[in-house]
């Protein structure tokens, strides 16, 4: 069962460790030399970032790396793509319904 | 780059007003920046481009750059960028005869092509759109439940 990602971002720490992954994967040990908390916490807050999809674990020798996973973090095109759909959507049925209004049809329930 | 074409089933005078003074109208309800889904949002021939909620909190979501009614409306584009990395928004406004096509391109601005090539890292400096990312992918995609 994957953890919520509102829950995993919820953590202004847990960013953090995404911001610092985004530049390139990290070991633990790496990770726990960039921010002022405990080895433990880090790989707590690892955990979660993980059960949520964000992030992906993988074997370096005898180090565990962290990368940002790609599939998590769909790139801003498809944000932005979804955006213009939503918006051009709306847009549209907005003009259909002055263009009725001014025909003097009822628009229905808004 | 992103490009859109739609009918509008209005004149080109028209249409312009409806993107331009009723933006908050066909702005998703749930893109807002304020997290206010009834925030008005403003896109005005003086050149601002921004989002005020309801208890006065704004957010400005880029620049006018170009506001010619009724057929052309260039704008500087923040959200998930900022100000230091615009993206670029064109909507050109097309008569036809009954209504309007309207062609919308979303690129990169003049000024922030690497930025837009490596489009997540921008999204850093917004977690709502961090958020809103991770939902479309997971939403999309047939791996996340």
């Amino acid at each position: 069962m994957t953890m919520h990602a509102l829950d995993a971002l919820g953590s202004p720490f847990r960013r953090d460790i995404l911001v610092a992954l985004r530049h390139e994967p990290l070991s633990v040990g790496q990770l726990a030399g960039m921010f002022p908390v405990t080895r433990p916490a880090i790989s707590r807050h690892l955990r979660v970032l993980e059960e949520a999809g964000l992030v992906e674990l993988y074997e370096q020798g005898t180090k565990n790396i962290y990368a940002l996973r790609a599939k998590g973090f769909r790139s801003a095109h498809e944000f932005l793509d979804s955006f213009w759909d939503a918006a051009l959507d709306q847009m549209e049925l907005i003009a259909r319904e002055d263009a009725l209004r001014a025909a003097g049809r009822p628009t229905g329930p808004r | 780059m992103i490009e859109k074409t739609r009918f509008l089933a209005c004149a080109p005078a028209r249409a312009f007003e409806l993107l331009t003074e009723r933006a908050g109208a066909w702005w998703p309800r749930d893109r807002r920046h304020t997290k206010d889904p009834d925030s008005t949002i403003r896109i005005e021939p003086t050149g601002r481009f921004f989002e005020r909620a309801a208890d006065g909190t704004e957010v400005e979501l880029g620049v006018v750059r170009v506001f010619s009614p009724p057929d052309r409306l260039v704008l500087d584009w923040y959200p998930g960028t900022g100000p230091q990395e615009p993206t670029s928004v064109e909507i050109l406004f097309r008569p036809e005869a009954d209504g309007t096509r309207i062609h919308l391109t979303h690129r990169a601005g003049p000024h922030s092509a690497a930025a837009y090539e490596k489009r997540a890292p921008a999204y850093e400096k917004s977690w709502t759109l961090v958020f809103e990312a991770w939902s479309e992918a997971a939403a999309s995609s047939p791996e996340e439940p």
